[in-house]
């Protein structure tokens, strides 16, 4: 970090004022939603915002809306989509990873492989739409948690690959090659030596895997009408029928972006690597 | 590596590790090929497919006449497309860059030792994770035209309300601020970390000579952050190319088609009217727009971080 000029009082004013209104900014949405969802429907048009102060706090719609069977549902599914699909592609896309710090691949270079699973990120998601619907449908599959995971799965597939790759290069070679010379296997190597230095690495990919499972919305539309809908789904566009009640709005939003934004907190040091690729190490 | 490896033309895929050992067999193989069978199954599969339904009327959502090349055609004299383009355009150029405009300006504002930087930081994070749709819905409720903190915020500061999702020229510009909130600490956060890691000697160097702040940043900070820069904008453009969440939950692509962006209107095409065959079509079209631009910024990346320093 760069070392600079201790800041005047006028500077440290500045910086001061910077860095309050960047959090008012950011995180004024998030007690907005919170301070609608404890607000009493008659109070929420007056502009208080102090609880216990300006007004009386009620959990009631907090309550009301987790005794509902759709929104537990689909808290479940969200949570079984976001599982589900982090624990399928971070051991597939550990095993890749290893391959591509360690092995040199013939006929296809590691670089150009290693272009190919970012290349996935790069299709627009809506062009799947179509054919993931219509070979859902026809295999039964619609309206299914099983098809969510499988295809969240496929879509944070590089996120595994590229982060951890990375990691298995920064590894020391010696250990592993140790351990060979004294005979284990190349796979002995892997998940006795190398596999348990990287499991932080692991674990913050998984995380951030999740999340973004749990964030998925437009397959989730898609391929979802009833048993199987998460809560991305769920609070799409229901208000723009019924009008806006702004506390079940309030408890909605909070109940969907909760876990992972909590989540994302945990694996802080890795989100600047995970969230470009690898290509920026935070 | 090592040239005493060389297999014979048989051997599909010879490995050897990093250091040059070679191993000799297809361990390499057993670890890589999980994930490359997955990644075949579940895309170039469902593009063949897709390639094949695109060839296709569609009546009732079911398969009805071989037409050839008719709904590649269309593209070309579909109104309702070039707009749709033309607002995904615009967001992309204006959301990313202010984005990275407010993002880079506070990452050079933080690239100093200040108290609690970690927290806000970790803070910064938050909007990352919160998921879109979400956002969009909470939206609906901050943008609200009579009494919405965001309006109540602008009367009390002097100025009048605005009909955020109401008005055709003021939707578009909600569903922006939106993805700019969500997506400027994106930036900050990348630039930051970039930014720490520069060399401090040259800057030493350089304060000793007499430069002063611009010209340090100028020559200095500019030349070296921007290979990270251009990867930052990269990949906000492809994400934001496929923007599709926060028009759908904060106006429906309303009012009228002011925010039905690209995805959202593909997204109709498919499942509202079930056209399959031209949706796809509208699909491959995204595809080979979004490929353009990524060939062209990488190619630029490329060229950067090769670039002797």
């Amino acid at each position: 970090m760069r070392k600079k000029k201790p800041l005047s009082l006028a500077g440290k004013i500045v910086v001061g004022i910077v860095i309050i209104v960047a959090l008012l900014w950011v995180l004024f949405p998030f007690y907005w939603a919170f301070l609608n969802s404890i607000k009493k429907p008659a109070d929420t048009f007056q502009p208080t915002w102090i609880p216990y102060l300006q007004f009386t706090p009620t959990w009631e719609h907090w309550k009301a809306e987790l005794a509902i069977p759709e929104i537990r549902r689909a808290l479940i599914n969200s949570t079984l989509i976001g599982v589900g699909a982090a624990s399928l592609a971070v051991p597939l896309g550990t095993l890749a990873a290893y391959a591509l710090a360690r092995f040199r691949f013939r006929r296809f270079d590691n670089g150009s492989l290693t272009t190919w699973f970012l290349s996935q990120r790069v299709m627009p998601p809506v062009l799947f739409v179509i054919p993931f619907f219509l070979l859902m449908r026809q295999v039964g599959l619609l309206d299914s948690v099983f098809a969510l995971i499988l295809l969240n799965a496929t879509f944070i597939l590089p996120f595994p690959v590229i982060i951890l790759s990375q990691m298995f290069r920064e590894l020391p070679l010696e250990l592993e090659d140790a351990a060979m010379v004294d005979g284990a296997s190349r796979f002995q190597a892997f998940s006795q030596i190398a596999l348990p230095l990287v499991v932080p690495g692991i674990v913050a990919t998984w995380i951030i895997c999740l999340a973004f499972s749990w964030n998925e919305f437009l397959f989730a539309l898609a391929l979802t009408s009833k048993d199987a809908i998460p809560m991305p789904v769920i609070i799409a566009g229901a208000e723009h029928t019924r009008g806006v009640q702004f506390w079940f709005v309030g408890v909605r939003v909070l109940l969907t972006m909760l876990p992972p934004t909590i989540l994302a907190l945990l694996a802080q040091r890795y989100i600047v690597r995970g969230l470009t690729l690898g290509a920026v190490k935070g | 590596m090592s040239p005493s490896t060389k297999t014979t033309k048989t051997t599909k895929v010879s490995s050897q590790d990093a250091a040059g050992h070679s191993t000799n067999d297809n361990t390499g193989l057993f670890f890589i090929l999980p994930a490359v069978v997955w990644i075949l199954l579940f895309t170039i599969f469902p593009l063949l497919y897709a390639v094949f339904t695109s060839f296709w009327s569609f009546r009732f959502g079911q398969r009805n006449q071989f037409i050839w090349f008719d709904n590649y055609q269309r593209l070309f004299t579909d109104q309702n497309i070039r707009w749709a383009l033309f607002i995904t355009i615009l967001f992309v150029i204006i959301t990313v860059g202010v984005q990275m405009l407010l993002g880079f300006g506070l990452a050079l504002f933080f690239n100093r030792e200040i108290k609690g930087k970690n927290i806000f930081r970790a803070l910064m994070t938050l909007p990352l994770f919160a998921t879109p749709v979400a956002v969009g819905y909470l939206g609906i409720t901050l943008y609200y035209e009579s009494n919405g903190p965001i309006n109540l915020f602008i009367t009390s500061l002097g100025g009048t309300g605005r009909p955020w999702l109401s008005n055709p020229t003021w939707a578009p510009i909600a569903v922006m601020l939106i993805d700019i909130w969500q997506w400027t600490p994106f930036v900050f956060l990348v630039s930051l970390a970039g930014l720490q890691g520069l060399p401090q000697d040259l800057y030493e160097a350089a304060e000793v000579d007499g430069g002063s702040g611009w010209t340090l940043f100028r020559h200095i900070t500019l030349p070296l952050m921007a290979p990270t820069l251009w990867l930052i904008l990269l990949l906000r453009v492809v994400e934001a190319f496929k923007v599709f969440d926060i028009p759908t939950s904060l106006t429906l692509g309303g009012p009228g088609r002011a925010t039905e962006v690209y995805s959202l209107f593909t997204y109709r095409t498919a499942l509202r009217f079930f056209d399959h065959g031209y949706a796809a079509v509208q699909g491959f079209l995204l595809l080979v727009i979004v490929m353009v631009i990524v060939t062209l910024l990488y190619g630029r990346i490329r060229a950067l971080y090769e670039m002797p320093r």
